[in-house]
């Protein structure tokens, strides 16, 4: 007992230094004086591509935006990082994560919500809005409100082929290229099983939707999804072609053009197209996706096509926020994407740099933009979609009846409802929808309770006369209100410009009175 | 003596030994054939030029170490290998001393709570640790030991729990007869005299076990490591470093020849060391392999 | 079956014996259950019993203590110094000092290098925080800002860093009452208290174990024990997914995650059934891949170790070289191999031994086996180099009177070989065990991109044929869920399942039993 007290003791100092030695909450830098003068030092890290000169390239932009804003020195440590995980690798600590970095369009919404993106002001939203194309900005927007910068137009899909083998004829027809590679003995790879991003082609091909709304917090609040519907049976058919053939491969990697059993066929993007000419030589070919017939009628297989783009990390310095806008509003305008364009291929977002001659006639981005036709905008999608609809494909791989694939796809609704499931308060909560704060009836806006019955929209909105709104219960059109103040009446049309909350009061009698409250 | 038994099965003795080695031959040579072969393949890898992409042949077309130079060239490998071997050095030391100090006093001393310990580290060491990473991440990242800092993070990291890995080493000890002390506890010496100066010599082979055991480790760990170093190339071990070399297909299929090039570099200090330390090695894992 | 005696066991057969063996064990297991079940009541029970000793205990030296003894109630190691024990005495004092400062420090989070007091942070720790991280507009600069509030990651460490030393501060000032007491009694006998001196002195002879042990044990203490009680309070919480804790703050849910885990009001249907189906898995693969590992690394160590067999060395050395490429190369080399369009199929094809390529990794019948064929590949070398150095150790006259007895090889391998080895090695057999539970390296590697088994999915995401309960938390923490608390809550329930199979099995042991025995 005597001598215990000495390892004790030692435990304890290391208890203490522990503590001591860690701050709960790190120093936070004084606001800045926010007077508009951002003269000064600023040391950030930037995350780009992790692609061979990427890291130089980006260094060079900075120092060029260094050299056109004197004052401003930036000492900027650039990492490479594949755009798939660094999101991931900001969300395991949002805090020690990069101040600037690029990321692939479907972890937006992951993003927002962790408050890892810094919303654009008025004045940077503007000049995005206005350089790049619709797609582009809307890609970087959650809930009608721009949290980050375009970087590229180019992220979707087509098909690349061996020349010598795949007939001039086929390459309309699905059923005629798994022929072709079939009697040729080659694969065919394409990723359907395992990647949704690839599969939801067939489904966009027979007229299937996905639309996903969320609010202006990057909460996925609604899904009108059709997957689950007799064209969704007609797309798990036409994707058991490919499955179920002999010479399907479950991959989108062009290596496959040189593996041990060569492919023939590998549906991939843009960033392939350097390696698949290097591993298919002079037969390097490629194309729009082909057809598929499902009880004679010809389906054209569809596409997502996306974007890449770079975001700012909220910090709680103003004035190195500024300086980190201002960064990547450079680093994604017209000149830079070209340059990006010239030296990796990389498809740009930005009307100017689009316009471009050698742009317009890239070999790669020429089979995209033939694709693009089929192509749908990749939207805001909730995450666990991704892992959802891989599921119908998984299925339709060993289905042998309709009503197995049914099942299948009854079985992909029930989980999307599922991320629904809401609590009883997000059930009994109110929101503001229409087209208010540049949405289309796609957003809703919270509203806090203010006494019984009685219940203010959270953010000021401003309208202008003629905008529509109503607002509803649990996100869901079961309870909602308009101008009437009648269950499920007319929208509430403004009558007057001007800053607005919502405010609802529901009455007794199970009407309710809305009104606008000045700000 | 058992001549007249064997026999009797009507084979000379010499003749059933004879087909029974060219048989053990046969199977042996088999196995180190299938054992080696992707040993092999992964050097054939290294040393193809005429692409940097998986491709399905074995023997390259294009033989050079192109491959070999593009890691120090294009890439921070150097930088990733030395961080890696400051991490294995301090670690082989720290661990070492950790894993001896815990082993010695659970087998040659008696005191309260012993067994308790002993259970509790067996126990605790059943908690899959991989998902408490998250916490150490951030404790570390309190103490400013991550990103460009994660090489002292790192030998923090491996090194702190490492006396939960005694085992072995206990299992060694348990074998050095006790009387050793006590006849040198008769003439006087303290218990930290006949630890210095009698056990411990005689216990080489675990020593030498042990450090090379705590060297490798560092060398394969890329989870941990991936998440103290937190994206920072500075920070990186080998194993992380390669790993996010080709984290996507575009870089996996323009650095796949690199990445095998880097796994042949980082296996020449791990096999020097183990041939070299082979004959230890064994020794200390079968002695302690018996209480282990 | 009642025990045998020696006489009558040495008539038995070898199934015979094999099969008795085997029914002991199997008698001992619900014995020592029942008596491991006695030791934690009577642990338990015990506990209580101390602490209520250890009250009156103190109670009573405060009644006959003198004046000295009763200041130090109040000022830890005040009795120490009166008394001579200098050192002792400061060392005390200097932790209530740390400690009360340490306990009533306001909030001061906010300023530079500042930490927040004990108190505070328990009162935090109630709720995880209540000050919600929020966002500024700086009109001059046109740039959103981060306000930041409470980390409710930070709360929760922090908080349980703070309990553990309120647990030390209880035993010392518990440790600084009895020293009072037994000095007292030694100088009511006339003796002399131990000065500094003999303190150290006796930490290097008497009470060396604690020398040894301090660093060590501190070191699992901090970076074992401390996070492996963090996620056990995260089962309790709702930290994944949207509440990261820094923009979303997560707060205690009771025991919702294990409801949700076995169906009880849960979402989630499929949970329960993911989780017993993986669980299943996982010890199928602990229990072939260890023993198939050791049987085979058995087996290879007698076969170079047979009489007659040239270049011993060399072949040992060819094994041992697959050790030395880290198995993140290796592994996924071999993974390729196998691959639909890899170079076995291809060989495979060539030979005309197959018709079509296998789809090794997509047939999980197939790929299972070839798991843990390939787990051979790695394990055998480790057991050749251990079985060869136990196998010199059985004494050769053992096996010289079998011969004379007739026994052939076989029977010499099951007679004295094989219970050697087991008996040698059945510790190492058990953390090899537990190791192969959580193997997370060969499982991911190998199998990390395969294509999800739709009965497996759930709202932590989708699992494959292949995952074990390990990379099923991998994949549940990494994936777009980010889903902490139910991977928490199955890391709860891994360790319950491992540790209780394991603490059986460990006392049941002959090794572990007759510990003394060796020395």
């Amino acid at each position: 007992m005597k001598k215990r007290i000495t390892s004790i003791l030692a435990l304890l100092v290391a208890c203490m230094t522990l503590l001591t030695a860690c701050t709960g909450n790190p120093t936070q830098n004084p606001s800045g004086d926010s007077t508009g003068d951002l003269k000064g030092t600023y040391e950030i890290t930037v995350w780009v591509s992790e692609i061979d000169g990427m890291k130089e390239l980006t260094e060079k932009q900075i120092d060029a935006f260094e050299a056109a804003n004197p004052g401003i020195v930036i000492n900027a440590t650039v990492e490479g990082i594949s755009e798939a995980n660094s999101a991931t690798q900001m969300l395991t600590s949002v805090e020690d994560g990069a101040d600037l970095y690029c990321f692939a369009q479907d972890q937006l919404a992951r993003l927002v919500i962790a408050g890892a993106l810094n919303k654009l002001g008025d004045g940077a939203a503007a000049t995005v809005k206005e350089n790049n194309d619709a797609i582009s900005v809307g890609a970087a927007s959650v809930g009608g409100v721009l949290y980050c910068y375009p970087l590229t137009s180019d992220n979707g899909y087509y098909m690349y082929y061996d020349k010598s083998v795949i007939k001039e004829s086929s390459l309309d027809s699905l059923e005629a290229i798994i022929a072709d590679c079939e009697a040729a003995g080659r694969n065919f790879s394409y990723e359907l099983a395992n990647n949704a991003w690839y599969n939801a082609g067939f489904f966009f091909a027979t007229g299937c939707v996905s639309d996903w709304t969320t609010d202006a917090e990057g909460n996925f609040t609604s899904v009108n999804d059709t997957f689950n519907s007799d064209a969704g049976l007609i797309a798990l058919k036409g994707m058991q072609k490919v499955l179920k053939s002999k010479a399907h491969v479950e991959s989108s990697n062009v290596a496959d053009f040189s593996a041990a059993i060569p492919s023939a066929v590998v549906i991939s993007g843009p960033w392939a197209s350097k390696d698949a000419q290097a591993a298919l030589g002079e037969n390097y070919a490629a194309t729009d996706l082909p057809s598929f017939e499902v009880d004679g009628k010809s389906y054209h297989i569809g596409s997502f096509s996306g974007n890449k783009l770079m975001g700012v990390k909220p910090s709680t310095d103003v004035k190195k926020t500024a300086v980190l806008n201002q960064l990547a509003l450079y680093l994604t305008n017209g000149d830079c994407q070209l340059e990006r364009f010239n030296q990796f291929g990389w498809g740009p977002s930005n009307l100017k740099a689009q316009a471009n001659d050698a742009v317009k006639n890239d070999p790669a981005l020429v089979a995209l933009a033939k694709q693009s036709e089929f192509a749908k905008p990749q939207p805001q999608i909730h995450g666990s979609w991704w892992d959802i609809c891989k599921l119908p494909a998984v299925a339709a791989k060993d289905a042998t009846t309709d009503d197995e694939l049914k099942a299948a796809l009854a079985k992909y609704k029930t989980d999307i409802d599922a991320l629904f499931e809401m609590t009883e308060d997000q059930k009994q909560a109110w929101s503001v929808i229409g087209t208010v704060n540049g949405t289309n009836w796609d957003t809703d806006f919270a509203m806090e309770k203010e006494s019984d019955n009685v219940y203010v929209s959270k953010d000021v909105f401003a309208m202008t006369a003629g905008m529509e709104f109503k607002v509803r219960q649990g996100a869901s059109w079961d309870v909602n209100f308009g101008g009437d103040g009648q269950p499920g009446g007319a929208n509430y049309i403004v009558e007057a410009d001007g800053n607005y909350k919502v405010k609802l009061t529901i009455n007794a009698d199970g009407t309710a009175v809305l009104e606008l409250v000045a700000q | 003596m058992s001549k007249n038994v064997k026999t009797s099965h009507g084979l000379g003795l010499s003749a059933k030994n004879k087909i029974g080695n060219i048989i053990a031959h046969v199977v042996i040579v088999t196995m180190c054939f299938i054992w080696v072969l992707p040993f092999v393949g992964i050097l054939l890898e290294s040393f193809r030029m005429e692409t940097t992409m998986q491709v399905g042949y074995l023997i390259p077309k294009d033989f050079g170490i192109g491959n070999y130079i593009a890691l120090f060239e294009k890439t921070n490998f150097a930088k990733w290998y030395t961080n890696t071997l400051i991490v294995g050095i301090f670690v082989s030391i720290i661990q070492t001393f950790t894993v001896l100090c815990v082993s010695y006093t659970l087998s040659r001393m008696r005191f309260k709570g012993r067994r308790f310990l002993m259970n509790m580290m067996l126990v605790l060491g059943m908690f899959p640790g991989f998902i408490t990473v998250i916490v150490l991440y951030n404790i570390l990242s309190d103490l400013n030991m991550t990103g460009v800092n994660a090489v002292p993070g790192l030998i923090l990291l491996y090194t702190a729990s490492s006396g939960m890995g005694y085992y072995v080493a206990k299992g060694f000890f348990d074998t050095i007869s006790k009387s050793l002390d006590e006849a040198a506890r008769i003439d006087g010496a303290s218990r930290a005299q006949v630890m210095f100066t009698i056990i411990l010599p005689l216990a080489k082979p675990i020593v030498i076990y042990t450090i090379l055991t705590a060297f490798m480790a560092p060398w394969g760990d890329f989870m941990t490591a991936a998440y103290i170093a937190h994206n920072t190339s500075e920070g990186m071990n080998v194993a992380v470093g390669i790993q996010n070399m080709i984290g996507s297909q575009m870089s996996l299929n323009a650095h796949y020849t690199h990445f095998c090039a880097a796994g042949v570099l980082v296996a020449i200090p791990i096999t020097i060391l183990f041939f070299a330390l082979q004959k230890y090695y064994v020794e200390g894992v079968t002695g302690g392999a018996v209480k282990g | 079956m009642k025990k045998l005696t020696t006489a009558e066991y040495s008539t038995l057969n070898i199934v015979q014996k094999l099969l008795y063996n085997i029914w002991r064990f199997l008698c001992a297991i619900p014995t020592t259950a029942i008596s491991i079940g006695k030791g934690a009541w009577n642990g338990i029970a015990g506990f209580f019993k101390g602490l209520g000793f250890e009250v009156v205990d103190t109670i009573n030296t405060f009644r006959k203590g003198d004046w000295k003894t009763r200041v130090s109630f109040f000022i830890m190691g005040f009795g120490n110094i009166s008394r001579g024990q200098i050192l002792r005495g400061i060392m005390l004092l200097l932790f209530q000092i740390g400690y009360v400062v340490y306990m009533i420090l306001p909030d001061l989070d906010g300023l530079p290098g500042g930490f927040s007091g004990g108190l505070y942070r328990l009162k935090k720790f109630t709720t995880l925080g209540d000050v919600v991280p929020g966002e500024q507009y700086d009109p001059i600069l046109d740039t959103y800002i981060r306000v930041d509030g409470d980390n409710s990651f930070d709360i929760l460490l922090y908080g349980i860093l703070t309990i553990l030393l309120c647990f030390v501060f209880v035993f010392l000032w518990r440790v600084n009452v009895k020293q009072n007491k037994i000095a007292q009694e030694l100088l009511a006998k006339g003796k002399k208290l131990p000065k500094a001196k003999d303190d150290i002195k006796n930490l290097l002879d008497g009470q060396f174990h604690k020398t040894l042990l301090s660093l060590p044990l501190i070191g699992i203490t901090c970076f074992t024990v401390l996070p492996i009680i963090f996620m056990i309070f995260v089962a309790f919480t709702n930290y994944g997914g949207k509440y990261d804790g820094y923009s979303n703050l997560f707060t205690w849910v009771g025991l919702d995650n294990f409801k949700e885990l076995f169906n009880m009001g849960g979402s989630d249907s499929n949970l329960a059934n993911a989780f017993g189906r993986i669980l299943g898995w996982t010890m199928v693969w602990a229990v072939l891949a260890t023993f198939t590992n050791y049987f085979l690394g058995i087996l290879v160590a007698m076969l170079i170790n047979k009489k007659g067999v040239k270049l011993k060395k060399l072949w040992r050395g060819i094994l041992v070289l697959t050790i030395a490429i880290p198995q993140f190369v290796s592994l996924l080399y071999v993974s390729k191999l196998f691959a639909a369009n890899g170079l076995v199929n291809s060989f495979l094809m060539n030979m005309g031994w197959t018709d079509a390529a296998i789809d090794f990794w997509g047939t999980p019948e197939i790929g299972r086996v070839l798991v843990v064929i390939i787990n051979i590949w790695i394990g055998i070398p480790y057991l050749m180099l251990m079985a060869t150095g136990i196998l010199m150790n059985i004494p050769a006259d053992m096996y010289e009177s079998a011969k004379i007895d007739g026994a052939s090889g076989f029977q010499q391998f099951t007679k004295i070989t094989l219970p050697y080895m087991m008996f040698v090695t059945g510790p190492y057999l058990l953390t090899s065990f537990i190791g192969n539970i959580n193997n997370f390296n060969v499982m991911f590697l190998l199998t990390g991109g395969s294509i999800p088994n739709p009965e497996l999915s759930t709202s932590g995401g989708s699992a494959t044929d292949y995952d074990l309960l390990i990379t099923w938390i991998y994949s549940m923490v990494t994936g777009v869920t980010s889903n902490y608390k139910l991977s928490a809550v199955i890391a709860i329930m891994i360790f319950v399942v491992v540790a209780t199979l394991s603490v059986i099995v460990y006392n049941v042991m002959p090794s572990t039993r007759n510990e003394e025995d060796f020395q």
